[in-house]
């Protein structure tokens, strides 16, 4: 029986049967040059094709909401831009107005001005270093290298007004840490003037490029429905056609006093997600410009001796002061008992820190709602039926931090 | 909403029955709303575990409550409630822009448990697997509840209230030398 089957030629299809195959599962990551982190991403692979794709989470996981539980409001908020390390002040922002919330504490007009001037800042900075390691995943590598060259301008500017290039504390509940230093606005105009054309440069390099475009246009979309079930927020949400923008629509810092558009996709696509952070790139210039040419004039901290430490040149040669600034540091300062939830539109989306106060000096729960936690949710959504390449575009397109991932 | 922050006793009428949205869940779930309270302008509504599916099916389809921005298990060891474990949802209406938190007690102090909003927000999904793998709350109903930060074989809840943080045992593993080397000690 065996010997007459093997007189047949094996290419026989009669002899073969049908072709057996088996669906693979494919590891990706945690250590991954494409996963921007630690992420792991768990595909079922039919071929190019992919059936399921999960993404697992966990690895930069460092407790850092209970620690804030030990700590006082002012020694929880350097905690706050470790979870986001590439738009800390967004993140100082939304917690100094989640426990100004719980204290019904009012800063200065030139506060919120400035606030919001480097939240804009911030906002740059974060497309920046996303669009330049998205063209990277998608073989673009000369737009890295023009996003990286203004970046560096930008880190210069924070190292110079709060100290620290990247990890920078700067907001603090009533204020900032210190007035910026003289030439600040000077610096600041340098580097807004003429970052239009910048935007342009990377526009020529990407928008109209048919490699690009044929990479991005129609491929792993997202419908406005899927977007919300699923809790997505930010650019992923308004390239899908829904424009909510927590600065327009809960205004939060002044914002409302800021001219600006909320620009929107019609697709979901990966493009889409692409132009609307291209376009929120100029708008937030736009925003930066206003704040800068607006700055008013008056004080930069609240009026809340309770909170705010005083000025550094007094503890030199007044005994109350230095007895005031050591109690505020040490003990730190108690906040009413009750509960609040801030969210602001970060460059990623809703960030939101919940925040419960039981009337002592250190927060009692702090809930981070960090938008690249629910965002990522998605991945599994769009990438479902797609091909294997272009999980690695979607990942790049839907922005995540794992340090906030994972808290 | 005005700024009428100082608390619940003194509004001149309860939140419950002054907010439009609050006043319609009352008359769906009735008893089920165990109460509702305003700080600092925001409002959030006490309803009772058998309700809350009821509650945010309602909110979702007839009040446009339609994205589940975050859960969050609260442990209120420390807190004057007569409970132990709470979970908080905040909901968007991103039409008119408003927000609302419901928070629903567990039960049992032991065996913390909710119901699982997955069927209703899919988004759900992994913010409850987090309260889980952090606060050991059980979501029934959930398509698949597991440890999503913690690592794995972890014991305990980190943030519960009595879980001691200096007290991590620091997970060491050992290696038999390799054949033929001779051990350091011989």
């Amino acid at each position: 029986m065996a010997a007459q089957v093997q007189e047949r030629s094996p290419l026989d299809s009669d002899m073969l049967g049908p072709i057996r195959t088996e669906t693979m599962t494919l590891n990706m990551g945690p250590q991954h040059p494409s996963t921007h982190g630690v992420l792991r991403v768990v595909l079922e692979l039919d071929g190019e094709t992919v059936l399921s794709c999960e993404p697992v989470i966990g690895y930069l996981h460092t407790g850092i909401e209970k620690s804030m539980e030990e700590k006082t409001y002012n020694k929880a908020l350097p905690m706050t831009d470790r979870m986001d390390y590439l738009a800390p002040m967004s993140n100082n922002l939304g917690f100094v107005l989640a426990v100004e919330k719980l204290l019904a504490l009012e800063v200065p007009r030139r506060c919120r001005y400035l606030r919001v001037l480097l939240a804009e800042m911030t906002r740059l900075n974060s497309h920046l270093v996303w669009l330049g390691t998205h063209a990277l995943d998608l073989g673009a590598m000369t737009v890295f290298l023009y996003c990286f060259r203004e970046r560096e301008q930008l880190l210069r500017i924070f190292e110079k007004v709060s100290g620290v290039r990247m990890m920078t504390s700067y907001f603090r509940v009533g204020g900032v840490a210190r007035e910026p230093y003289p030439a600040f606005h000077e610096d600041c105009r340098r580097f807004l003037e003429p970052f239009s054309e910048r935007v342009d440069e990377y526009e020529e390099l990407l928008t109209d490029n048919p490699i690009y475009r044929r990479r991005a246009r129609g491929v792993c979309p997202m419908t406005a429905a899927q977007a919300l079930a699923l809790g997505v927020t930010g650019p992923l949400l308004r390239a899908c056609g829904v424009a909510y923008d927590i600065r327009k629509n809960e205004p939060y810092s002044g914002y409302e006093e800021f001219d600006f558009e909320v620009p929107v996709g019609e697709r979901g696509d990966i493009l889409d997600r692409y132009l609307v952070r291209i376009a929120e790139m100029r708008q937030s210039r736009r925003i930066a410009m206003q704040a800068l040419e607006g700055m008013p004039e008056g004080p930069l901290m609240a009026d809340n001796p309770k909170v705010v430490p005083p000025p550094k040149e007094q503890l030199a040669h007044d005994m109350e002061a230095l007895i005031h600034h050591f109690k505020i540091f040490t003990e730190g300062y108690s906040v009413p008992e009750g509960e609040a939830y801030v969210a602001i539109e970060s460059p990623r989306g809703e960030l939101g820190y919940y925040i419960i106060s039981d009337g002592g000096p250190s927060p009692y729960k702090v809930k981070v709602r960090a938008p690249s936690f629910s965002n990522l949710h998605a991945l599994s959504e769009i990438t479902r039926g797609g091909l294997m390449g272009d999980v690695v575009a979607a990942i790049g397109s839907i922005d995540i931090v794992l340090g906030e991932i994972d808290r | 909403m005005g700024e009428e922050g100082q608390g619940r006793a003194e509004a001149p009428e309860p939140i419950e029955e002054r907010d439009p949205d609050l006043v319609l869940l009352r008359v769906r779930i009735g008893r089920g709303l165990l109460g509702a309270s305003e700080h600092r302008g925001q409002i959030s509504a006490r309803v009772a575990p058998g309700s809350l599916l009821d509650a945010a099916r309602f909110l979702r389809d007839e009040r446009g409550f339609s994205l589940l921005s975050f859960v969050c298990g609260v442990d209120c060891l420390e807190l004057p409630v007569p409970y132990r474990f709470k979970v908080a949802y905040s909901l968007l209406n991103p039409e008119k822009s408003r927000r609302l938190r419901l928070e629903t007690p567990c039960e049992d102090d032991l065996a913390p448990a909710a119901p699982s909003l997955c069927g209703i927000w899919p988004g759900a999904r992994l913010h409850e697997s987090e309260a889980y793998d952090l606060l050991g709350i059980v979501f029934e109903g959930h398509p698949g509840l597991e440890r999503i930060l913690t690592p794995e074989g972890f014991e305990g809840h980190p943030h519960r209230k009595d879980f001691d943080i200096s007290a991590e045992p620091v997970a060491f593993t050992f290696r038999d030398a390799p054949a033929g080397k001779p051990r350091a000690a011989e």
